[in-house]
């Protein structure tokens, strides 16, 4: 290797401020805030609708059944817990403020298969898959163009 | 350390441990416990009917003994509550929770402990006798003929006819309610125990004849605000929506989530009302529907209850939208 050292340290700032951008540059909101109302029915063993996609800042205003039998709803990373009867809906509301994806499930012994009585909340995009494939791009293209220069030298 | 005696060790310890647990826990219940209670604990299990529904299912004592009841839910969540005229209400147990109630009955008669929250297709069946007997009395229980239900069975009216349905009546209750005063209304319509007796169409027929230039639209409406003004305690909404909005709604309307999966489906109040008698509802809650799966509740309600209860169904019926 004969090359100074200088462009290597140039290209390796480069690469650190590239990578450091792609973790740290916050995705901007391409949507205005909106109010769903969604209804929610608890039934042994699921919810339905079983997953919900919202974009962050947006509310949801829930209206939650149950079907046969008492049923709860937790939501992690938001503090709700609620309980719900067959006949006395409830309603409560959301502010997706945290993206991510989190799941909601039943919180009351609702019968044999109640573990595994789940729903999901995605809010907004998947942020750490879209940042980790970009670093991903980045090694890949800084590999190939460190693999050119080498050839070239 | 010789081996041997370390293993007999082991072995005795291990026993004891199998014994002992078992032995600790059905000696507390039904040794000490018993011993060291001054008066009579029961514990009873909670399961869906399905699966035995309350064991025991039936309870005696004696009139002024206190005695604990102890509800074990085994499955899902039940709602425990003990009528009529008890006003007991143990509230939700959660599986692997107990509900407990320390009570003492001063009236002989047959009570009924039974779940007042969803909890099965079958959840109505999920009941228990408590009897409470006067150990001086000679004659045995037995409850006395409910008057509004004898009179409906001597006039020959079939409390199991599908209720006839009108279209294209909505009354405004509202509008009845601020034009009562403006219309001359007889006197029988103003006592609640003959409009229990007959149907706001009934009731329409007399008020046309006091008011024959009053247009007829108003006269529906004040009909149904007479029908309905009786504001809903808070007693009867609590009960509606224990024990009627699952199959009937919320509103009534005869669309609660387990009304897809009755014999019939549950009647919507409001669809069935103007051509509909007070004391038919009565008996329908106290009596239950034959061939339908509505349960009799009439060894759950007080009278006074079951009365709250059809005051409660005029007012969602004629509540309006």
């Amino acid at each position: 290797m004969q090359t100074s050292k200088r462009p290597v340290i140039a290209r390796r700032s480069v690469l650190l401020l590239l990578v450091l951008a792609a973790l740290l540059v916050p995705v901007p909101a391409f949507h205005a805030p909106q109010t769903h109302r969604i209804s929610i029915d608890a039934s042994q063993f699921e919810y339905s609708p079983g997953r919900l996609t919202v974009n962050r800042g947006d509310t949801l205003q829930v209206t939650l059944t149950a079907s046969d039998v008492v049923h709860g709803f937790f939501l992690d990373g938001y503090e709700i817990d609620a309980r719900v009867e067959p006949g006395i809906s409830q309603q409560f509301t959301v502010s997706a403020d945290r993206s991510g994806k989190f799941n909601y499930r039943c919180s009351v012994s609702c019968g044999p298969l109640h573990p595994f009585m789940i729903g999901e909340l995605v809010v907004g995009p998947n942020e750490p898959l879209w940042r980790a494939s970009a670093i991903a791009v980045i090694a890949a293209a800084a590999m190939l163009i460190g693999a050119g220069t080498r050839r070239s030298a | 350390m010789t081996n041997g005696r370390g293993n007999r060790t082991a072995i005795v310890t291990l026993i004891a441990i199998l014994v002992g647990i078992p032995l600790t826990i059905v000696g507390y219940q039904y040794g000490l416990r018993p011993v060291f209670a001054d008066h009579r604990i029961i514990d009873i299990t909670a399961r869906v009917p399905e699966n035995g529904g309350f064991q025991p299912d039936l309870v005696r004592m004696e009139v002024g003994e206190t005695v604990t009841l102890r509800f074990a839910a085994d499955d899902v969540v039940h709602g425990i509550a003990i009528g009529p005229g008890l006003g007991v209400d143990i509230g939700q147990v959660d599986p692997g929770h107990v509900g407990e109630i320390t009570l003492t009955v001063d009236s002989p008669g047959i009570y009924t402990y039974y779940c007042n929250t969803w909890c099965s297709p079958s959840h109505w069946r999920m009941r228990g006798v408590l009897e409470v007997v006067d150990p001086d009395a000679a004659s045995p229980l037995s409850s006395p003929p409910d008057p509004i239900i004898e009179a409906l069975v001597a006039a020959g009216i079939d409390i199991d006819a599908d209720p006839q349905t009108v279209d294209g009546i909505v009354p405004d209750r509202a509008r009845g309610q601020a034009s009562v005063g403006s219309v001359e209304v007889p006197a029988e319509l103003l006592e609640p125990d003959w409009r229990l007796q007959h149907t706001p169409e009934g009731g329409l027929g007399l008020l046309r004849a006091a008011n024959r230039d009053t247009p007829d639209d108003l006269l529906i409406d004040v009909v149904a605000y007479l029908w309905s003004n009786t504001v809903p305690t808070e007693q009867a909404v609590e009960l509606f929506a224990k024990n009627c909005a699952a199959c009937h709604g919320e509103r009534g309307g005869g669309d609660g989530p387990v009304a897809e999966s009755t014999i019939d489906p549950p009647v919507a109040f409001a669809e069935a009302a103007w051509l509909r008698r007070g004391d038919i509802w009565y008996a329908k809650i106290r009596r239950g529907g034959m061939g339908t799966d509505m349960p009799n509740f009439g060894t759950l309600f007080t009278v006074e209850e079951t009365r709250s209860l059809v005051d409660y169904l005029w007012f969602l019926s004629f509540a309006g939208p």
